[in-house]
């Protein structure tokens, strides 16, 4: 039997962030929490994998090549089959305005790096087990 | 002495006598020339002090006027018509067109007190012609610098309507528009601008004018002749700081986003490590990887101390105003506070009496000044205690003032002025600094003033410090 997300009911995460080194720690992280990740490195990339793997959630970064995080989001929540996928932003910005307008565009949870990683996994776990 | 040069301009024999006769010896000196245009003109390049003029002169007495002098280039003195008796008429013409006194011939009472009161009018015209000169010279070059100005100014009644704009206001807004409301012709309003409304006397304020330019006006009140309160305004373009300031501004948000991301990268792979998800490590190991992640964390709060301090110096900072106490504020940061002074063996003593009026404030940056001051006081205490205290001042519309007061080392008498200089250091400083030291007194200066209040400090070497900070009432 082919061990597939589905058939382990592993919950599937999508993280988008143009820093690999960040990007490949997150997996690490979140595979040891039994997550299955999937890695976008620009926001073009990102859009498409949401569409063909249909993620239980969404991590992204706001500034990245190919469509910076809010075109994402903004994108995400206007298309039929991505538009109830939960959205956590994770950004190196801590200007107000900002978290602002990714809670508007539909964000769930706004994290700043560096960050907490208890507070960080309890808002990945409260965010799926919400989500429809 | 001063001799009188008394000009008779006439051809009146008698008259010439008589006056002739009660000159005599006296200081004065009698020039007589017939009423022609020949004559005045003799006359008026002898500078004669006083002018007899002989009504006789002219065919039609009534016709009377002093421009024929103004016109051969005398200098406004004083002129005496001589009428003869009993041509009441003419004498009334004459006075009320501008001759200072008349005599009747043939004369027969005593010249010299006439020409002497005469004398004293013309002195005193003198003076006021002066006067009159030097305020029309010195409106003119007001007039000359407004109009001239770059910058836009105007003059507005107290009512609101506009008296004057200069060529560069009439530029931005166009002509014509004097007499109109500033608050509609300037700024497209329905109704005066709060900053007029608030302030009576000399008021700031910054406004976006319909060029699309930024200008911080300058406003003074001048009491016009009738004694009403004329507003004048002047705006300077502050665009281009800011165009700086919005540089400035980027350029913060991108450099601290490209410092934060790395930080936050070692953090996590620190904690990879330390949460053993790439293979438990062993003592040594976790020692080690520990020293990167607090070192990487230090280095964090430097980063972000020293953003902060960039923020609140250049004024890109805004408040989060709200109704609080000095208690409120003080709970947010006494434990850890505590903490420090009781590490240093410290008595740590809190004064905040319960009744104080409440405060509008920013809670969170009030505290982090409070922090700022209180740990410097702790961290230049070695012994003794370190104490803080709010009270009341009712004094103007209330304010609430907090110290902070040490037994420390104290700060020499010549640095006393400078601790709130960007980088002050004590000579010699002999403490740890670890948040980017010389940043903390100047932030919290800052803050207290962005809240309309005062910091400032007492001290005596190796005695101890104070400083004190008004915060305002709410209400």
């Amino acid at each position: 039997m082919v061990d597939t997300p589905e058939a382990s009911g592993k919950k599937r995460i999508l993280i988008a962030d143009d820093d690999k080194d960040l990007v490949y720690a997150l997996s690490l992280r979140l595979g040891a929490a039994g997550f299955d990740v999937i890695c976008a490195n620009d926001g073009e990339e990102a859009l498409k994998k949401a569409v063909r793997e249909k993620p239980d959630l969404i991590i992204v970064d706001i500034r990245m090549p190919a469509g910076g995080g809010f075109s994402v989001i903004d994108h995400l929540k206007h298309g039929l089959t991505t538009r109830d996928i939960p959205i956590i932003v994770l950004t190196a910005f801590d200007e107000e305005d900002l978290k602002e307008r990714a809670r508007v565009l539909g964000a769930k949870f706004c994290f700043r790096k560096p960050f907490n990683d208890r507070e960080f996994m309890d808002a990945i776990k409260s965010a799926i087990t919400r989500a429809p | 002495m001063k001799v009188y040069k008394i000009a008779y301009l006439g051809e009146d024999k008698d008259v010439i006598l008589a006056l002739e006769r009660e000159l005599k010896g006296a200081n004065f000196k009698l020039v007589a020339a017939p009423g022609d245009y020949n004559g005045i003109r003799k006359v008026a390049g002898l500078n004669p002090d006083l002018i007899l003029w002989d009504l006789d002169n002219d065919p039609e007495p009534e016709s009377f006027s002093l421009e024929r002098f103004r016109r051969a280039d005398m200098k406004g003195q004083p002129v005496i018509c001589v009428a003869r008796r009993g041509s009441v008429k003419s004498a009334v013409r004459c006075i009320s067109s501008g001759a200072t006194d008349i005599i009747f011939k043939p004369i027969q009472e005593p010249f010299i007190p006439r020409a002497a009161v005469a004398l004293n009018i013309g002195e005193l015209q003198k003076r006021l012609n002066w006067s009159s000169s030097v305020i029309d010279d010195t409106n003119n070059q007001i007039k000359r610098i407004l109009a001239n100005l770059k910058d836009p100014a105007y003059i507005v009644s107290p009512e609101f309507h506009i008296l004057y704009m200069n060529r560069a206001a009439e530029e931005i807004f166009g002509e014509g528009l004097r007499g109109g409301a500033c608050y509609t012709v300037f700024y497209d309003r329905s109704e005066p601008c709060e900053v007029c409304l608030k302030s009576k006397g000399p008021a700031r304020w910054r406004a976006v004018l319909k060029n699309g330019k930024t200008y911080r006006f300058v406003s003074a009140l001048v009491t016009n002749s009738s004694g009403e309160p004329e507003k004048i305004a002047i705006g300077i373009d502050i665009t281009p700081d800011q165009e700086v300031k919005k540089i400035h501004k980027t350029f913060i948000s991108n450099v601290s986003h490209d410092l934060r991301t790395p930080i936050s990268t070692i953090d996590q792979y620190a904690s990879i490590l330390l949460d053993g998800l790439t293979g438990e490590l062993n003592e040594e190991q976790k020692k080690c990887v520990e020293v990167i992640r607090r070192s990487n964390f230090r280095l964090f709060n430097l980063v972000e101390n020293l953003i902060d301090a960039n923020r609140i110096l250049s004024g890109d900072f805004k408040l989060r105003m709200e109704i609080t106490s000095v208690r409120e504020v003080m709970d947010l940061v006494l434990d850890k506070l505590k903490a420090q002074a009781e590490d240093k063996g410290l008595k740590f003593e809190v004064e905040v009496p319960d009744e104080l009026p409440r405060i509008y404030v920013d809670k969170a940056r009030i505290a982090q000044a409070i922090a700022n001051i209180t740990g410097n006081a702790i961290k230049f205490t070695d012994e003794g205690r370190v104490q803080v205290r709010a009270g009341y001042m009712p004094r103007d519309e209330g304010r609430i003032i907090v110290s902070v007061e040490d037994t420390g080392i104290g700060i020499p008498r010549e640095d006393l002025g400078k601790v709130f200089d960007l980088f002050y250091r004590v000579e010699g400083d002999r403490v740890y600094v670890e948040e980017g030291a010389g940043l903390g007194l100047s932030i919290s200066r800052e803050i207290i003033r962005a809240h309309g209040g005062t910091l400032w400090a007492e001290s005596v070497e190796g005695v101890g410090s104070a400083f004190h900070m008004t915060l305002p009432v709410y209400g």
